[in-house]
């Protein structure tokens, strides 16, 4: 019986998976959401071999010139191709965001099942550290510790890393909790399965669907917070081209420059856009419940 | 209500002083010694011994935790070190101007938010409500400085509808409402397209309940239920929200303060960072962890006043 | 004036569902005179609700009339407009239903929401809440004036249904519709209900259709009871004929069922072997016929027709005239 659970568990998250592909691409959202994450990660990707200029070589003679064919989104007041600086500042964020959400789902996972799966004493001190960490408003905890140790990029992964765990913990506990007490797990537990089998073989597989959505969800969030630090000056140090600090060249020269802000702005929105489209459609696909209410 | 209003602010207690606690804590685990860091690169070990001593630091962990909280309890956050001033007067000076900016948010973020999620919930599936929710995506996903960037660049330097800096004239309350618009419209609008949904979510949910259905079988008039007997009950979510939305609120307005060079929190701490004066860093991250806790527990008992289960299930 | 207040006639409704059209209803005649109560009684799934829905209209959105007509009062039901429909709910007809503790609003208090529906009347609120206390007075709600500033949740479920009863007479209908008001509640309780029901009743002079899967209660309440099958009616008649000697094989298994008519000491409750068939792909005869104990060939193939066994009690069954020839 337990044998035949595994199986078909397999099998179906493989047909599983193509299904969700079928769904998502059937929706407007989810395919607009698609489109736009497939074409970030493209250019953040080949960005070496896209940047028509080199994004930190200083060019004074052209500084400050407004988007021509030469430059199409301008100058800024360095000389540097604003363009190009986009597209690497498109690599800087994910970057950033990749490691932090993974950082932060692999904790919140192992923090989750200890939660749900432990003793009831663990599990209600887990739950106030998970309060305890909310509680800090982002930015300024963040700013909190950039006062001491100074600004970088490990800084600001470190930080965002530790307020998202909760996130996933939270979802993480709560299916562990009803999954726990379900027919099938207790029937694996007499059977003498190791809790450690349990987790990886049930409850994973069980808890991967609502962690895609809410990982898709927080990379607009993550996105956004490197992006804000950097323009507050608390994040990547200059000359590296993220969007936050691209924007910030532009904020400071907002009346003779304005299209680097703009330009700066755009992939940012369109990031957030697309990832939370995305992660939209996905919820929709991973819980059908929500979807008859649409 | 009593006993309910005594355990959640208890709660709220305990959750504010190991927030202070963890934050200290990880402030001493990561490298970096706040002497050093107000000192600066060149300060000789003998200035920055006498700065450790001056702050305490020269005390075990626990015991600067101990009286930590005890100075905090009565209302000293330490002292500025540069100006000789307490930091929690210069901290409170600061408060008023954040409050109002997240305030002016909330409030119409919230009307707007309820007014579209019940204008959806009630055109459940037709292309209005299809656009509303793509639009209220849309607004979530918008991040609230580039939006802040955009709408000084457009409305103030482009098209000078509204002030570009500062917080307008002491006094005038009016100006200071002028400036108040383009900051707060920055800062709310995510938290229109959270609130349009999350009402219309809960409005669909509760228009499927039984009592909803009394309602109906007794002819009462169907904008008389939608309105006054689910929205009533569809707004018990939102208030939860927006108790938590402060703590977003708060990391948010430090944007605007700084895009629309408004006084405030976020831009004393700022400048607090750029002139590396640690105290008032770390007395305005303290406060505003602490206006968040009261501000989730706030919502929390509002909720309990609005909704009679929650008073009778503590 | 007809002697019915309450005649439906041929009544079938039909949900739209990706499998299909769903046939909830088929062919229903349920008829209520004036003054009197019917009982209706079927497994959970005969479609009690929905023939319920349909005389109030609170129908899902996916669910379609596809023949029949509801007479009520004189007038077709089906071809009245919503607001003219939203003007006899809560007037002259009132609903209980089944489940007391999601009947009422749980953020506003009892006499708010007992007000509100008395919002047609022109009288002071004062008037509304004096009328409101004393209707709970009336269903053996002691200190009705300080309860009504009371919320639902203060009340346990027994009384919140007396509320709701009380809710649905105030307007003094000419029908109430009562959905297993009793069912949720246990058994010392229902029986206070039934009885505190039957005097305003009486008082009141309105008919009742009464739906409930307990034939105990049924028997005691009803005059006249309809036996609901997969969306059929499969017998009808009086308490008396239909319980004494039922017709229909479905009605008397459901008779063998019901743990008050058990004589014998027996280790376990007896059960109607099957299920309810699939209503999307109906069989092409009875539809009973799979789970029925005395099935022959013609059941499998010909649809029964609707056999008077005598004067006012029918059933559709092919061994309905025979039976009462024997």
């Amino acid at each position: 019986m337990a044998i035949t659970e595994t199986k078909s568990d397999s099998f179906k998250t493989r047909g599983e998976f193509a299904e969700v592909l079928h769904h998502l691409v059937r929706d407007p959202l989810g395919l607009t959401g698609l489109i736009i994450v497939s074409l970030i990660f493209t250019a953040a990707i080949f960005a070496d071999w896209i940047v028509p200029y080199d994004p930190i070589a200083l060019n004074i003679k052209d500084r400050m010139q407004g988007p021509s064919m030469n430059h199409l989104m301008g100058t800024d007041q360095l000389g540097r191709d604003t363009l190009s600086r986009v597209i690497m500042g498109g690599r800087i964020a994910l970057q950033v965001a990749l490691p932090t959400i993974g950082g932060a789902i692999t904790i919140g996972v192992l923090l989750g099942m200890i939660a749900g799966f432990g003793p009831r004493w663990l599990d209600n001190l887990i739950i106030l550290f998970f309060d305890t960490v909310r509680s800090f408003p982002t930015v300024m905890f963040a700013l909190a510790v950039v006062a001491l140790v100074g600004p970088s990029l490990t800084t600001v992964i470190f930080v965002i890393m530790m307020t998202s765990i909760p996130t996933y913990g939270r979802v993480v506990r709560t299916q562990t909790l009803t999954l726990r007490n379900s027919e099938f797990i207790l029937a694996e537990r007499s059977m003498g399965a190791s809790v450690g089998r349990i987790l990886a073989v049930h409850i994973l597989p069980n808890v991967l669907g609502p962690l895609a959505v809410l990982a898709a969800m927080d990379i607009p969030t993550v996105v956004g917070l490197e992006a804000g630090l950097s323009f507050l000056g608390m994040g990547v140090k200059p000359p590296t081209p993220s969007w936050g600090s691209i924007l910030n060249d532009g904020y400071s020269l907002i009346r003779n420059t304005p299209w680097i802000i703009i330009a700066g702005g755009v992939p940012l929105i369109l990031t957030t856009l697309g990832f939370t489209f995305l992660g939209e459609a996905l919820r929709d696909v991973v819980d059908p419940k929500l979807r008859g209410r649409r | 209500m009593l006993k309910y209003v005594g355990k959640r602010l208890a709660l709220a207690a305990v959750i504010a002083a190991l927030s202070v606690t963890l934050l200290f804590i990880i402030i001493h685990l990561i490298p970096g010694d706040p002497a050093r860091t107000m000192l600066g690169p060149r300060a000789t070990p003998e200035l920055i011994a006498d700065l450790q001593l001056r702050m305490g630091l020269d005390q075990p962990l626990p015991v600067q935790i101990l009286i930590f909280f005890g100075n905090m309890l009565s209302g000293d956050l330490g002292m500025d070190m540069f100006s000789n001033r307490p930091v929690a007067t210069i901290v409170f000076e600061q408060l008023p101007h954040t409050l109002a900016l997240i305030f002016a948010s909330i409030i119409w973020s919230a009307v707007l938010g309820i007014f579209l999620g019940c204008f959806s919930a009630v055109r459940r599936n037709s292309l209005a409500d299809r656009l509303t929710g793509v639009l209220a995506v849309s607004f979530i996903a918008a991040p609230a400085f580039v939006i802040a960037l955009y709408s000084l660049l457009f409305f103030a330097v482009e098209l000078r509808w509204f002030p570009a800096i500062g917080a307008g004239e002491p006094g005038d309350i009016g100006d200071q409402l002028w400036h108040l618009v383009l900051p707060s419209f920055a800062i709310g609008l995510s938290w229109v397209g959270y609130i349009a949904r999350l009402v219309r979510a809960s409005m669909l949910e509760i228009m499927g309940e039984g009592h909803i259905r009394t309602a109906r079988a007794f002819g009462l008039p169907e904008k008389w239920i939608t309105y006054r007997y689910a929205l009533r009950l569809a707004i018990l979510p939102t208030i939860t929200v927006i108790g938590v939305g402060m703590g977003f609120l708060l990391s948010a307005a430090v944007f605007a303060e700084i895009v629309f060079a408004r006084p405030g929190l976020g831009k004393l701490v700022i400048d607090s960072i750029t002139t590396r004066n640690y105290p008032v860093v770390m007395g305005s991250v303290l406060v505003s962890t602490i206006l968040f806790v009261a501000s989730t527990t706030l919502s929390d008992i509002v909720n309990a006043l609005l909704d009679p289960r929650i008073r009778q299930s503590s | 004036m007809t002697a019915d207040i309450l005649k439906i006639t041929d009544l079938s409704i039909h949900y739209d569902t990706p499998r299909g059209a769903l046939k909830a209803l088929r062919h229903v005649n349920v008829s209520v005179p004036r003054g009197k109560i019917v009982g209706v009684v079927g497994e959970s799934g005969c479609g009690k609700s929905t023939l319920i829905s349909t005389i109030i209209r609170l129908l899902a959105n996916n669910a379609k009339v596809a023949s029949g007509s509801i007479v009520f009062d004189d007038q077709d039901l089906l071809a009245l407009s919503e607001t003219q429909m939203r003007g006899l709910r809560g007037t002259d007809i009132s609903m209980v239903f089944q489940d007391p503790m999601q009947t009422h609003n749980p953020v506003l208090t009892i006499g708010r929401q007992m007000t509100d529906i008395q919002y047609r009347d022109k009288s002071t609120t004062a008037e509304k809440r004096n009328r409101a206390a004393d209707m709970l007075a009336l269903v053996g709600i002691p200190d009705p004036v300080q309860r009504l500033d009371q919320f639902p949740h203060e009340f346990s479920g027994g009384m919140r249904q007396r509320i709701a009863i009380a809710m649905a007479l105030m307007a003094r209908p000419k029908l109430l519709i009562a959905d297993e008001p009793t069912t949720a509640l246990d058994a010392t309780l229902e029986v206070q209900i039934i009885k505190r029901l039957h005097e305003l009743q009486a008082e009141i002079g309105c008919s009742i259709l009464f739906i409930s899967h307990h034939l105990g209660v049924i028997a005691e309440l009803c005059e006249e009871v309809v036996v609901m099958y997969a969306g059929e009616v499969v017998e009808q008649g009086s308490v008396r004929d239909v319980f004494h000697s039922p017709s229909h094989p479905y009605t008397k298994a459901l008779l063998d069922c019901d743990p008050g008519h058990i004589k014998e000491k027996t280790r376990s409750l007896p059960t109607i072997p099957g299920e309810i068939p699939d209503l999307v792909n109906l069989p092409a005869g009875c539809a009973f016929a799979p789970r029925c104990s005395q099935v022959f060939d013609a059941c499998r193939s010909n649809r029964p027709a609707w056999n008077e066994c005598k004067p006012g009690h029918h059933a559709l069954c092919h061994l309905a005239e025979t039976e009462t020839v024997s």
